[in-house]
Parts: structure tokens; C-alpha cells; sequence
């Protein structure tokens, strides 16, 4: 039986020596492994084997059915991988160099701008408010301090409609309904930007519709010294780099006293360029302490609590960060412009 | 405003500080500086010169050959075109070499004949307005004096933001600003010399009766055997040098005062003008000014008459072109008064002229000081022509009178208010310096206002914060972070959505956000047959180019729609923005939070296009987790098409346009558009809200095949799906549709897959069975049939 059992073997070795394919492998499988295959013609031998034999031939057996079993899995193998190799030199090569169609759009840029500043003022604990955009004669004059027949009615240049009602002309006629809102919930730290309109002539730098996005703090004892702070701190994270700031008279019915910030150009330092316009300041930010007739008119002990506000020229920062000269595209819905732009800056 | 700083210096002394520090502290302590301008530097080389000799020039009428010395050892020969050239006369000459503006003298011929030099006109040198000849020098100065040591030539001119002073009356004359100066630099402030009018109260007064509330102080005075009748150099230049033109003496002395104190005079001559009476107008009234010029004064507009009531000034405007000064006046009355600022405005306005008192008299100015401007007048006008008669008293109607202004105030407030640490001596100084009177002390401060603030300027506490501050320095204040509590803040819901619906329609769907205006473009609209009313108008759309506003905000979009077809074969484009939807009960204009959509295609069709909105449409309800219903044949705006459009729940619609309208904007193009309230979709009932349990027990698959008309919609089967109730939970997708005309005659078929899922226990047979039964008679209910 132990001849048997090595002339089996060595017919295997020179069998699979010739099998050069899968199908070939498989035939060569069955005829060894296979139910009515080699291996199992030599079992009945084993009756014929004296009983001290018997376990020897069983070792040998196994050792060779385990001998094919490796031998026929590891061609297995090779033949797998051939066929894969195959399927990778056959593929179709893709030229991925290709141009494609993109799927994202654009924001109109005084989105993506707002956003930004508006984050960073959320990050400081304001509240992003609203206002309208028709408003009353109440909210847009008389509640923040511009009395009737005030010269600063005209010098805005108002929208007036045929019933009564305005175009807000800043984003402060909302400070009223605002101040409202959370003067019992103090301290009040709220921005509002907004759609803005005055009835001027279009050129490059003047708009009958533009943003402006305003903020105000409400506390005890809210002082000039706090409101420079805030702001140099504000127009550092916006511009992301530390700015400097000045403060100079400005005249403000809303505000007293009332300053006109400038900020060093962040764009030279202070050298002079193109946006400075060889100044080497910005005239970013209208601000001052809000008016204690404004306080009042919504309800506010002036004497016991101050604030400050701030007024931003939204569409001049959209210009000045996202590279626009004339002012009248931003409202031209070209989207030769608008196309360019995408979710962030 | 120009400033001259020669002026300045008269009230302050401002030695050992240059121009770029005087430029900058006032900058940042007062008002804004535009300009400054270095008068004389374009000035060289002219000196004083003597005419030798006049000879005619051989080939010209007008052209002079003369000889001149002009301190050198030879004569130069100049050819001059002056008429009033003479021997002995001596003049203004620029060298060879010299510099007169832009003018670079050469020696160089003048119709043949050799010239080394200019002789000049005082509007050549920029020192007046004559133009009639060369200027005519004192007959004592020296040949070869340099020009600029005869007359003030050189100048500084700082340019001040008019805008900037629009809150500060005191600052539209030389003498407040040097105020401020001194303020800022800590220097005395001079008084002005003036010439004390009581000594003629013994003379009659004038015959001045003001008979209008809206005059609130009228001072006049008359002065006879005026002689004199041309300014001195030095006013013409100060004049010339801040703007306006030198006329006559008298004409100068008034606009001289004006830019000196801020206060606007005017001179009639006397022997024209005897009295005056200040009125009202009653009835439109015309009136020929000083240029010349007819205006027709409305209504209740102030009038300056003589005292037969006939006009002769509009008050505060402009004085009239009889009654006014000429060469030959020889006696002159005075009129230094002060009206309301908003008649003054008004007239000014209304009849378009807006000069250099009206300017001044608009900004409130301080009554306090029309004598003293009448003193200062007679007091420079005695300097020049020292013959002149005072020939009346001093006469006042002073009708209105600004109250005193106290105020009290604690020194620990301006600290509080500046967050700074300003010690009481400095600020009663910086005080003291603008004229404040300041009484008591520390905490019980008493400030009295000068007359000069009082007028609307300074009034209350904050106003003094300002003053101190401003004097004290901005930049001395230090930065200081607040001291707040840690509240939490709640954003708006609205304001937040609005940003993430910009973001899906843009990263999800490829569109591109615009910003309009909010008009309602009649025009556009009427060429593309949209119809769109304005519920509000612009009173004045001169600068709009639009009456009314809009209403809706679609048709906005397929204006720009229209505007960017040429360039893009597909058009995808959105905006979130306000329209004037109505009027509420109150006639106030209902304004709406909208979001527009207009998809435009060469390639795609109309289909794709209008579910693209529609997916648009499911995506932003599950932001606002809600499920709107599409209303198919609501009434729609006509801007969409009658049946392939819809309502989305009772606050949106969306279809494709209207082929009318489609074919005017542009027929290669397939377009459809949505227009829907951002702020009811919103706030629309929150349906996606509980999540349902995952349940552990096997889910079964069933398919149905339901047969309908093939008029209806699928959206009644999934109405009538929805309204089934049963005890499992259902995921129900369609599967399949199925049209065969021969198979099923004018009908759809829809197989529908169910999954059913128990909640509590494991299916049967018999349960499946049994919730086929019921879910075949719910639908059988709405005319819908198994297949």
C-alpha cells in the first residue's frame, strides 16, 4: 500500500505540473480529492493492511491528501491573481484629466461677507436681529432722535411713500423695536444688517440700495473706553489681523457724543494704497453713545444704563474684501460677476 | 470751508507748531480737514517796480513798450497789454525767471519786440479780483522789493468739511475755529477790537420795526460820508484766498465779517433804504437780487422792506439790486440780524438759492452776536476810511431770545460715560477755554453754556461729554474690555434659515444667489406681458427710475433672468427678498420674506426642470420640518402656466411660465419659477417631528398594483394612502407606472411597495391577509382599484 500511496503522489506532481488553466486545476481536484477520486481508491487497501501498519498508512494518507489539498489552493491563488492582472490590463483607460460640470453655485458676496462678521459677533454673544426694510416714519426718525423738520430728513435723502411710510434709510430704525425687545433682559448685545435705501443719484460709489450692518451694547456704565476696545477687537477678527483704530467728532442725531472710527489700513499698514486711497486710514465705522432720548423713547433709564453703537458699511467691505470698484454691481445681478464666487471667501 | 491761517493767527498764537500737527489735532478734535493748500508758493522773483518810460508798440493798438526799474542797476523792457499803465506808476513785476502760478516768465518777443519780465494784475498773482489792469503799488515802496513783503502772500488755506460743522453754528467764521485752536493747543484767545456803540446813543434811533416771529433779532446801524470805496490788499486777499470774490469796500466789510464771525450782514444804501420792516409774505412776491436775477418769493417767506413795505432782501438770502450798495453810495445802513433756521431753509430752498449766509443762518446761529458784528464793522471800517460818521444808535429788535442753558453735572459722570480718569481742573480748563462757566465743584458741577453753543448745539449732559472728551483727546483714551455677565443668547430662528436654505440652493443645487432692487419694473413687465401692481409708490423716483414697489418677486428673477440669457445657456438663479405684499388695516404696508426661484434651460426640459424645483421644494420643507401639499390647479399668478403649475400649501406657487410670457423673454429657453414665503414655510406645523421606534420584529414586502383614471394624479393615491390608519408601521414607495392603452384603457396603474412592520409582535399569514382586505376597501373608497 505505501508504494501505492507514493506512485499516487508522484503521478500528482508531474499532473499539476502540467495544468495551465482553472478548469485543468479542477479536473485535477476531482480526480485526486474527489468523491470517487484517487485518495479514495486506496482507502479500501487499508483492510488489507496488517493492524500494526495501519496507523502509519493513515498518516501517510493524510499527509499527502493534504499535500494536494495545498498544492491545488495555492494555484488556486495564482490564478485569481492572473485573472485580476488580466482585468487591470484589459481596462478601458479613463481620462480623468477631462473637464466636469460643478455642482456648487454661488452666494451673492454680501452673504458670504455678512456671514463672517456675523460670526464674529455671535462668537462674542451678540443676537443677529432683523428689521424691515418699508418702515414707519416713528422708527426711522422720531424714535432715534431725529425730531420733524430735522434738517438730517432731507440730508438722508429719504424714499418716502405715498402712505406715509419709508424706505428705512439706516439700519438703526430698528434700534427701537430691538431695545424693546430685550431692555428687560439686560445686557443687550444685538446686531442687525439690513437693506438700507437713500434716494441718491447711481455713480460707482453711491447706491439707492445698499447694507449696512449695525450693532448695539446696552449695560451699566457702557463707556467710550469700552466702545473703542470692542471695536478694535471686532475689526481685528474681521480683517484677521490686529488693526488700529481712531476715533474722530463725527454728528450723529442717534448718538452723543458721536465719533467717525477710522481704521489704519489694514491693507498697507498705514503706507498708503489704492484702498486707503494714499490716506493710510479707513473711514470704516460710523459710532458714538447712543442718545439718551433714545434709550428713553424705548422705555430705557438713561441714567442708570449706556450704550454705544456702531454702524458698518456692509457693501464697503464686501468692496474692499472682495475686490469691487463699482458699487452699482453688487445690485446688477450679472452673473458673469456673481458666478465667481462661491459659499466662503 | 477755507480757513486761512494767517487769519488765525490774529486771535491766536500759534508759533512753534507746524501745519501738519495744527492739520491733525484738529482733524481729530473738531472737524474734518479735506485740504490744506500753501498760498504763495507758486509765487517767485516778483518785485516792486517802477514804469520809466511808456512808449506805443509799433505794430499794436493795445500793446506798451515800457522801461521799468525794477531795483537793478539797468531798466528792463517789458511789453504790456495793461490800459492803465503810466510813467511813475509803480506795479507788480515778475522777473525774468520768476514763477506766477503756473506761469514760468521768459524773456521772450511780443509782436516783434523784446520783453524780459510781466508786469501783473492782482488776479494774476491770486491777491484779487481785478482784472481791469496791473495792480497800482504804493508810490513809497521801495524798486525791487519782493512782493510777498509788501502784502501777506504766502498763506496757509485749510479746507474744512462743511458737512462736519453742520451741528456747529460758532464754526462758520474764522474766530470760532480759532476758539478752537486754542482750545486744542492751549493758547489764549484774543478778543476782537471792536468800536464801543454806546457813545452814539444819544443819536436817533433807525425806524426798525420787525413784524414776523421768524426774525429773532434785527440790529442796524447807518454810517454817513463813507469815501473810500476800494478794500485794502490784505482783506482782498483773506477774501480771495477763502473763496469769494472782492467787489467794492462796502460789499468786502460785510463778507469780511461774515468769514471773520460767522454772521452774515448786509448794507443797504441809506439814502435808498430809510427804515426797514421785517414781514411775512402774504402772496407770492418777485424780487430782483443783487445779481440780477428775478425770484419769485412764496408764502410765508421772510422779506427785509423798507418802510413802505417794499421789498428789498430776501432775509437770509440774498439782498436786493436796488436797494444795494453801488460806487456812489455814500451812506450806508447796517442790517446784522438772525431768523429761525428752518424759514430761512425753507425759502432757501424753495426758490433754489442757497448762499453763503442762508448756508450759515440754516445751522441756528447765535443771536448774541449781530451787535457785536455791527461794532466790529464800524471799528475796521474807521481803520480804513477814518472820515466815516456814525449817524444813528445802535438799533435792536431783539424778539427772540434762546434760553440760558444750565447744566449739572458730576465730574464722575464724564469719567463713567469715557471710561477715563480726567481730573476736575482739566476739565474746567478745556471748559473754560470753548466758554463754559463752570460753578462748583467735583460732584455738583454747574455749567452754563455760552450763547454761541446755546442754540441747539450743546444741551445736555452727554453734550459735555463730548466737549471734554474731544479736547481731552480720543486717542489718550485707553481701550477697556467690558465687565458683562455670561447670558446666553437665542438666535432668530427666521434669520438662520434663511442663510441654510441659501447654502442648499447653492451647494446642493448649483444656483446662484443675486441681489436686486426692490422696484416694480412697470415697463419690463408690460414688454413680457407680466401683470403687476403696486400696492405703495415712490413719492419721487427721480433717482429710483421706478414708482412703485413690488408686490411679488418673481418677476424680478425673470428680469435678470432676461438680462444674463445671452451669455449662459442655462440660467439657474435665486434671491431671498422683501416685497409689498399689501396694505393691513392700518394702511401699512405688509411686507413678506420671499424666496424666488427661476430655472432656465436650452437642454433640459420643461419636466426636469419643474421637478428639479419641486425636489428643491421637498428639501427645504424637511429643513423646516414640515410637508407642504402641492394644490394642482389653485389659482396661480399669471406669471405661471395654468396647468402645468401649482400652489404649495396657501403661501407658495411654482410652475413652468407662462408660454406667453416664456416666448417674450427668450423661446430657445424652457423656464420655470417658484415664489414662496420663507417665513411661513417656517413657520408651517412641524410634521416630521417624533422618529418612529425601530421595531424588532420582521417586516414584510408586499406590492400593490392600484388602477386609476388616467385624468387623476398620483397625488391622490398617495392623499389616499395616507389616510389609511392601521397598527404597523408603513414605508410606501412607488415602484413602477404602468400605461398601456390596449391593456388598460384610459388607465395608470402605480405598483405600489409596502413594508409593513408590527410593532409588537411577529406577523402571520392571516395578518397580512386581513391588512390587504382593509387597505383594498380604504382605496376602493376614492375610486381606486386593485389591478
Amino acid at each position: 500500500m505505501k508504494q501505492e500511496i507514493e506512485k499516487v503522489s508522484l503521478e500528482f506532481d508531474s499532473e499539476i505540473m502540467a495544468v495551465s488553466s482553472q478548469a485543468q486545476l479542477e479536473e485535477l481536484r476531482v480526480k485526486y480529492l474527489g468523491k470517487s477520486g484517487k485518495i479514495t481508491a486506496i482507502m479500501p487497501m487499508m483492510k488489507t493492511v496488517p493492524n500494526e501498519q495501519k496507523r502509519e498508512m493513515g498518516m501517510l494518507i493524510n499527509e499527502l491528501k493534504s499535500k494536494i489539498e495545498t498544492a491545488v489552493a495555492s494555484m488556486q491563488d495564482e490564478f485569481k491573481q492572473r485573472a485580476i492582472l488580466d482585468e487591470i490590463n484589459n481596462a478601458e483607460r479613463i481620462d480623468i484629466t477631462l473637464p466636469v460640470e460643478t455642482g456648487v453655485g454661488s452666494l451673492h458676496p454680501r452673504t458670504i461677507v455678512q456671514k463672517e462678521i456675523e460670526d464674529v459677533f455671535v462668537s462674542m454673544g451678540f443676537v443677529v436681529e432683523e428689521g424691515y426694510e418699508i418702515e414707519t416714519e416713528y422708527n426711522n426718525f422720531d424714535a432715534v432722535n431725529v425730531p420733524a423738520n430735522h434738517p438730517a430728513r432731507d440730508m438722508q435723502d429719504t424714499f418716502w411713500l405715498n402712505n406715509g411710510q419709508v424706505l428705512k434709510t439706516h439700519t438703526s430704525a430698528a434700534q427701537n423695536r430691538i431695545l424693546k425687545k430685550y431692555k428687560n433682559n439686560m445686557p443687550i448685545r444685538a446686531i442687525f444688517p439690513g437693506r438700507c435705501f437713500r434716494n441718491e443719484e447711481l455713480d460707482a460709489g453711491h447706491e439707492n440700495t445698499f447694507f449696512q450692518l449695525e450693532g448695539i451694547i446696552v449695560d451699566e456704565n457702557v463707556s467710550v473706553a469700552n466702545l473703542i476696545y470692542f471695536m478694535k477687537e471686532m475689526l481685528s477678527r474681521i480683517f484677521k489681523k490686529e488693526v488700529d483704530v481712531r476715533l474722530r467728532p463725527g454728528f450723529f442725531p442717534f448718538t452723543e457724543p458721536s465719533f467717525e472710527m477710522d481704521v489704519r489700513c489694514p491693507y498697507c499698514d498705514g503706507k498708503g494704497c489704492n484702498v486707503c486711497k494714499q490716506g493710510g486710514w479707513i473711514e470704516l465705522c460710523p459710532c458714538g453713545m447712543i442718545h439718551p432720548n433714545v434709550l428713553k423713547e424705548a422705555g430705557i433709564d438713561s441714567d442708570k444704563f449706556s450704550g454705544c453703537a456702531f454702524g458698518l458699511g456692509l457693501d464697503r467691505m464686501v468692496m474692499m474684501k472682495m475686490g469691487f470698484n463699482d458699487i452699482r454691481d453688487l445690485n446688477s445681478g450679472n452673473l458673469k460677476i456673481f458666478k465667481q464666487f462661491k459659499v466662503e471667501r | 470751508m477755507y480757513i486761512s491761517l494767517n487769519w488765525i493767527k490774529e486771535f491766536v498764537n500759534l508759533d512753534g507748531i507746524e501745519v501738519d500737527e495744527l492739520v491733525k489735532r484738529f482733524g481729530l478734535a473738531t472737524a474734518e480737514v479735506e485740504g490744506v493748500e500753501y498760498k504763495g508758493q507758486n509765487i517767485s522773483n516778483v518785485v516792486v517796480a517802477e514804469i520809466k518810460s511808456v512808449e506805443n508798440h509799433p505794430k499794436s493798438q493795445k500793446l506798451h513798450i515800457l522801461q521799468v526799474d525794477d531795483g537793478l542797476e539797468n531798466l528792463t523792457q517789458v511789453v504790456c497789454g495793461a490800459p492803465n499803465v503810466r510813467v511813475g506808476m509803480k506795479t507788480a513785476f515778475a522777473r525774468v525767471g520768476a514763477q506766477v502760478k503756473d506761469i514760468q516768465i521768459k524773456a521772450t518777443p511780443l509782436v516783434g519786440i523784446d520783453s524780459f519780465g510781466m508786469c501783473c494784475g492782482e488776479d494774476e498773482i491770486g491777491i484779487g479780483s481785478d482784472h481791469s489792469g496791473i495792480i497800482e503799488l504804493d508810490s513809497n515802496l521801495i524798486n525791487g522789493t519782493d512782493i510777498k513783503e509788501v502784502f501777506p502772500i504766502d498763506d496757509v488755506i485749510i479746507e474744512v468739511d462743511n458737512k462736519s460743522l453742520t451741528n456747529r453754528p460758532d464754526l462758520w467764521g474764522h474766530y470760532g475755529i480759532a476758539r478752537e485752536f486754542a482750545t486744542i493747543f492751549k493758547r489764549d484767545l484774543k478778543q476782537v477790537d471792536r468800536v464801543d456803540l454806546t457813545a452814539y446813543n444819544n443819536l436817533p434811533k433807525l425806524n426798525v420795526a420787525v413784524e414776523t416771529p421768524d426774525c429773532y433779532r434785527y440790529s442796524a446801524l447807518s454810517v454817513d460820508n463813507v469815501t473810500v470805496k476800494k478794500s485794502p490788499q490784505v482783506m482782498k486777499i483773506r477774501l480771495n484766498y477763502c473763496g469769494m470774490r472782492d467787489i467794492n469796500l462796502l460789499a468786502d466789510m460785510t463778507n469780511y465779517l461774515m468769514l471773520e464771525l460767522g454772521q452774515p450782514m448786509h448794507a443797504f444804501d441809506h439814502n435808498i433804504v430809510k427804515g426797514i420792516r421785517v414781514v411775512t409774505t402774504k402772496q407770492p412776491t418777485p424780487m430782483l437780487t443783487l445779481e440780477g436775477e428775478e425770484h419769485i418769493v412764496d408764502v410765508n417767506a421772510t422779506l427785509i422792506c423798507d418802510e413802505n413795505y417794499t421789498p428789498v432782501a430776501i432775509a437770509g438770502v440774498k439782498g436786493g439790486l436796488k436797494s444795494g450798495i453801488s460806487d456812489q453810495t455814500n451812506s450806508l445802513l447796517l442790517e446784522s440780524a438772525t431768523f429761525s433756521p428752518m424759514a430761512i431753509r425753507k425759502t432757501s430752498r424753495k426758490i433754489g438759492l442757497i448762499t453763503d449766509a442762508s448756508l450759515r443762518y440754516e445751522k441756528s446761529l447765535d443771536p448774541e452776536m449781530t451787535t457785536l458784528a455791527i461794532e466790529r464793522l464800524v471799528y475796521l471800517l474807521k481803520n480804513i476810511d477814518s472820515g466815516i460818521k456814525v449817524s444813528s444808535s445802535l438799533t435792536d429788535c431783539y424778539n427772540y431770545e434762546y434760553p440760558t442753558n444750565t447744566i449739572k453735572l458730576s465730574a464722575d459722570f464724564i469719567n463713567r460715560r469715557g471710561g477715563v480718569n480726567i481730573a476736575v481742573e482739566d476739565m474746567v480748563d478745556i471748559l473754560g477755554r470753548l466758554g463754559f462757566k463752570v460753578r462748583g465743584k467735583n460732584s455738583d458741577l454747574e455749567i452754563t453754556v455760552p450763547s454761541w453753543r446755546a442754540t441747539k448745539d450743546v444741551t445736555i449732559k452727554e453734550d459735555l461729554v463730548e466737549e471734554i472728551l474731544r479736547m481731552y483727546g480720543y486717542d489718550n483714551i485707553r481701550p477697556a474690555t467690558m465687565n458683562m455677565p455670561l447670558n446666553p443668547v437665542e438666535q432668530l430662528p427666521i434669520h438662520n434659515f434663511e442663510y441654510k436654505t441659501k447654502r442648499l440652493l447653492v451647494e446642493k443645487y448649483g444656483l446662484n444667489e443675486l441681489h436686486s432692487y426692490i422696484w416694480n419694473y412697470k415697463d419690463f413687465n408690460q414688454d413680457m406681458g407680466i401683470k403687476q401692481d403696486s400696492v405703495v409708490e415712490l413719492l419721487d423716483s427721480s433717482n429710483s427710475g421706478q414708482s412703485g414697489l413690488r408686490s411679488r418677486l418673481l418677476p424680478t428673477m425673470l428680469k435678470f433672468f432676461y438680462e444674463n440669457k445671452n451669455n449662459f445657456d442655462d440660467v439657474s438663479i435665486f434671491e431671498i427678498g422683501r416685497t409689498a405684499e399689501g396694505l393691513n388695516e392700518n394702511k401699512l404696508v405688509v411686507e413678506k420674506r420671499k424666496l424666488s426661484i427661476v430655472l432656465a434651460s436650452m437642454t433640459k426640459t420643461e419636466k426636469e426642470l419643474y421637478f428639479t424645483l419641486k425636489k428643491i421644494v421637498e428639501d427645504l420643507s424637511e429643513l423646516a420640518l414640515t410637508k407642504v401639499n402641492y394644490n394642482v390647479g389653485a389659482n396661480v399668478s399669471n406669471c405661471l402656466h395654468p396647468v402645468n403649475s401649482c400652489a404649495i400649501n396657501g403661501f407658495g406657487e411654482m410652475g413652468v411660465i407662462h408660454p406667453s410670457i416664456a416666448k417674450n423673454l427668450d423661446k430657445r429657453f424652457n423656464i420655470v419659477g417658484l415664489e414662496l414665503d420663507l417665513e411661513e414655510l417656517l413657520n408651517a406645523e412641524k410634521t416630521i417631528t417624533t422618529r418612529n421606534k425601530i421595531s424588532k420584529y420582521q417586516a414584510s414586502d408586499l406590492d400593490f398594483n392600484f388602477v386609476m383614471s388616467k385624468d387623476r394624479m398620483y397625488g391622490d393615491l398617495e392623499k389616499a394612502l395616507s389616510e389609511f390608519r392601521c397598527a404597523y408601521l408603513l414605508e410606501i414607495k412607488l415602484k413602477d407606472v404602468y400605461i398601456n392603452q390596449e391593456v388598460l384603457p384610459d388607465k395608470i396603474s402605480y405598483t405600489m411597495a409596502i413594508k409593513l412592520t408590527p410593532k409588537d409582535r411577529t406577523l402571520e399569514a392571516s395578518d397580512i391577509e386581513k391588512f390587504s382586505k382593509r387597505l383594498i376597501d380604504h382605496m376602493a373608497r376614492y375610486d381606486i382599484a386593485l389591478r
